[in-house]
């Protein structure tokens, strides 16, 4: 993510009064302490001696680094009103406390944690002041399934394997299997990143759809594998996955906003014509049945054959069942 | 460029914070480096005013003063611009640290580290290993739209905007005067509620749907801003949570685990089905549509005649 110069000014800010306080303090300390790495503290260590209160007059920070250490050497002359931090502004406020308040209202955290981050908030709102009233303006629910959480956490906490009855709406069926879990994560929903001893491959499953989970005492043996990078969405359908096209009416157009796809093209009478890549087109006969007359599968055709038999099984039950 | 911008933002903000009287433009343009660079005079106080709009965005409170012989100077008072004593310990460090990282969106994340650095130059302790001590968990808050940040900024500072917005069923997108009230993030989707000017009345608007740029009117709220905004409430009726009455439908043995999920009362009819009584809310047709052959709607008429007019559709499509 790229740093912008408003970012970079409040860093640099901080970085001041935190160094007043710390002569000679250590830059991989430092630079853990606020979040960057090695090099950018090194790049504002760099700029931070082109500042002050007069450039003519020569009032600049007389601060330097041998690569290890951070000096100041004229702390005392040059810098006053940097003493304390700045004030919060807005938008750190709502930054820090709205993400705080969504997640203190996850149902399964820990009640230590819990109790942290509500006395935490409660310092916060103290310090920001003012600035704290704009953070009333967004808000952010987290889903989550307070029991299956529960569990799920302390498996991971205690390095234990679990027995999950998990749904797959695609094939409409529940199934049982072992995972090892290596991480939550909530994006809108709550999900479980864990290794899937049925098929030894990574799964990520969403706790609303775990219909039975047990804690084992066989202990959970994850192969090592990289996180998933959240950053491009849960759906990356890979360039090998067979290709899906459906034509949606003015009505179907929600397609393009739930199903993440390569692209869509707009048709004359408003609505789209939606490519997308999914491993197993099958899970899709859902979609055109709940389509109904707002859209059409139009390849690969066996999918659009399933949908319109699966809809002509269900209208004979309908003439049977009065 | 991003270097040059943030020195001499910094020694702006050194100046205004340094001084124990107010400091006119001039003895500013004076003492730094960046100002003196900058030939015309007009370009000056452009930047002059950006940069002052930036420090705000910092924090900082820059108060203007007019001085007897009617210059106008600046000065950033110290005791209005510092944070107040905050003592925080390992674990809220900890827990803070993880609400900081919730944010994918560029301004927010950036915010969000600069709350904690502030709070980190105030002696706020680094926790040993920050992911170890708290529950091991990754809350995330997807980047949203582009409509997202000047639509924050328009709540946080009430101004009025204009938007072009697509309705979910709707061919053309049609333009909004809106005075935004609050953005929640639901399900993971961003949604916005406010007062809907040519309507007259309090409307919701999804974020996905806005087409183009979202456009900042100048003026004032006509409508007070009420204390509680429900935007989920609203979102959740349309998503069909709110059940406004029964329906009996039959489902085939052994499928259809969400349905079960949910229902009220479950009986077996024979080997081959069940019987259940479910909430019926709107999108109910569609969602028990997408069963095909494992569900038949047996009441109310309504429902199964929606459902039956939607597989007619798929069967002959």
């Amino acid at each position: 993510m790229a740093t912008t110069a408003i970012d970079r000014t409040r860093r640099m800010l901080s970085l001041v009064t935190y160094l007043r306080e710390r002569p000679g303090a250590r830059v991989d300390e430092v630079a853990r302490a606020f979040g960057i790495s090695e090099d950018e503290l090194i790049s504002d260590l760099n700029v931070l001696p082109m500042c002050g209160t007069s450039f003519r007059g020569g009032d600049l920070l007389d601060i330097d680094t041998d690569g290890e250490h951070i000096w100041w050497h004229n702390a005392d002359a040059v810098g006053s009103g940097t003493g304390q931090p700045l004030r919060l502004a807005a938008d750190e406020a709502t930054a820090l406390l709205v993400a705080a308040r969504a997640v203190a209202t996850l149902p399964g955290l820990r009640d230590g944690d819990k109790d942290a981050l509500l006395r935490a908030t409660a310092k916060l709102e103290a310090a920001a002041g003012e600035s704290a009233g704009a953070s009333s303006r967004l808000s952010v629910t987290f889903e989550a399934e307070g029991g299956v959480f529960a569990v799920v956490d302390r498996a991971i906490t205690e390095r234990r394997r679990l027995l999950i009855r998990y749904y797959s709406p695609g094939r409409d069926e529940l199934t049982d299997r072992e995972i090892d879990p290596i991480r939550l994560f909530a994006l809108g929903h709550t999900y479980v990143e864990a290794w899937c001893r049925r098929t030894e491959a990574r799964r990520t499953f969403r706790l609303d759809r775990v219909a039975r989970i047990e804690l084992l005492d066989t202990p959970a043996d994850p192969p090592p594998v990289e996180p998933r990078d959240l950053s491009e969405g849960l759906v990356q359908p890979a360039p090998s996955d067979p290709e899906v096209v459906i034509e949606v009416g003015p009505g179907g157009r929600w397609v393009a906003e739930y199903y993440p796809h390569d692209t869509a093209e707009e048709l004359p009478d408003g609505g789209l014509r939606v490519t997308l890549r999914t491993p197993d087109p099958a899970t899709l006969r859902r979609l055109a049945l709940r389509l109904g007359g707002d859209g059409r599968i139009v390849s690969p055709p066996e999918l659009a054959d399933s949908a319109r038999a699966a809809a002509r099984a269900a209208l004979d039950l309908y003439e049977e069942t009065p | 460029m991003a270097i040059a911008k943030a020195e001499r933002l910094m020694n702006l903000a050194l100046c205004l914070l340094g001084t124990g009287r107010p400091l006119s433009k001039r003895e500013l343009r004076t003492s730094i480096e960046a100002y003196i660079e900058v030939a015309s005079e007009d370009a000056f106080n452009r930047m002059f005013e950006r940069d002052k709009d930036d420090l705000r965005e910092l924090g900082m409170i820059i108060e203007t003063v007019e001085s007897l012989d009617g210059d106008v100077g600046y000065v950033a008072r110290r005791d209005r611009n510092q944070l107040p004593p905050v003592t925080l310990d390992a674990e809220e460090a900890a827990a803070l640290g993880v609400a900081a990282r919730v944010w994918q969106q560029a301004r927010l994340a950036g915010a969000a580290s600069g709350a904690l650095q502030k709070l980190r130059a105030a002696g706020m302790p680094l926790a040993e290993e920050e992911r170890e001590t708290y529950s091991a968990l990754e809350p995330r808050v997807p980047a949203g739209e582009a409509a997202f940040e000047p639509l924050m900024i328009a709540c946080r500072d009430r101004r009025p905007v204009t938007f072009a917005y697509r309705k979910g069923n709707a061919v053309r997108a049609d333009t909004r005067q809106v005075e935004p009230w609050a953005l929640e993030c639901w399900r993971g989707h961003w949604y916005l509620a406010g007062f809907d000017r040519d309507r007259g009345a309090a409307r919701v608007f999804r974020l996905s749907r806005i087409v183009g740029r979202v456009r900042s009117r100048s003026g004032a709220f006509t409508t007070e801003v009420p204390g509680q905004v429900a935007v989920r409430e609203s979102v959740a009726r349309w998503a069909g949570e709110h059940a406004t009455g029964q329906a009996r439908i039959r489902l085939r043995a052994g499928s259809g685990y969400p349905l079960r999920a949910r229902a009220a009362r479950i009986s077996a009819v024979d080997a081959d089905w069940d019987e259940l009584e479910i909430p019926y809310g709107h999108g109910l047709d569609a969602w028990l549509a997408e069963f095909g052959p494992d569900v038949v709607v047996l009441e109310p008429a309504e429902l199964r005649a929606d459902v039956v007019d939607r597989l007619r559709a798929v069967a002959k499509g």
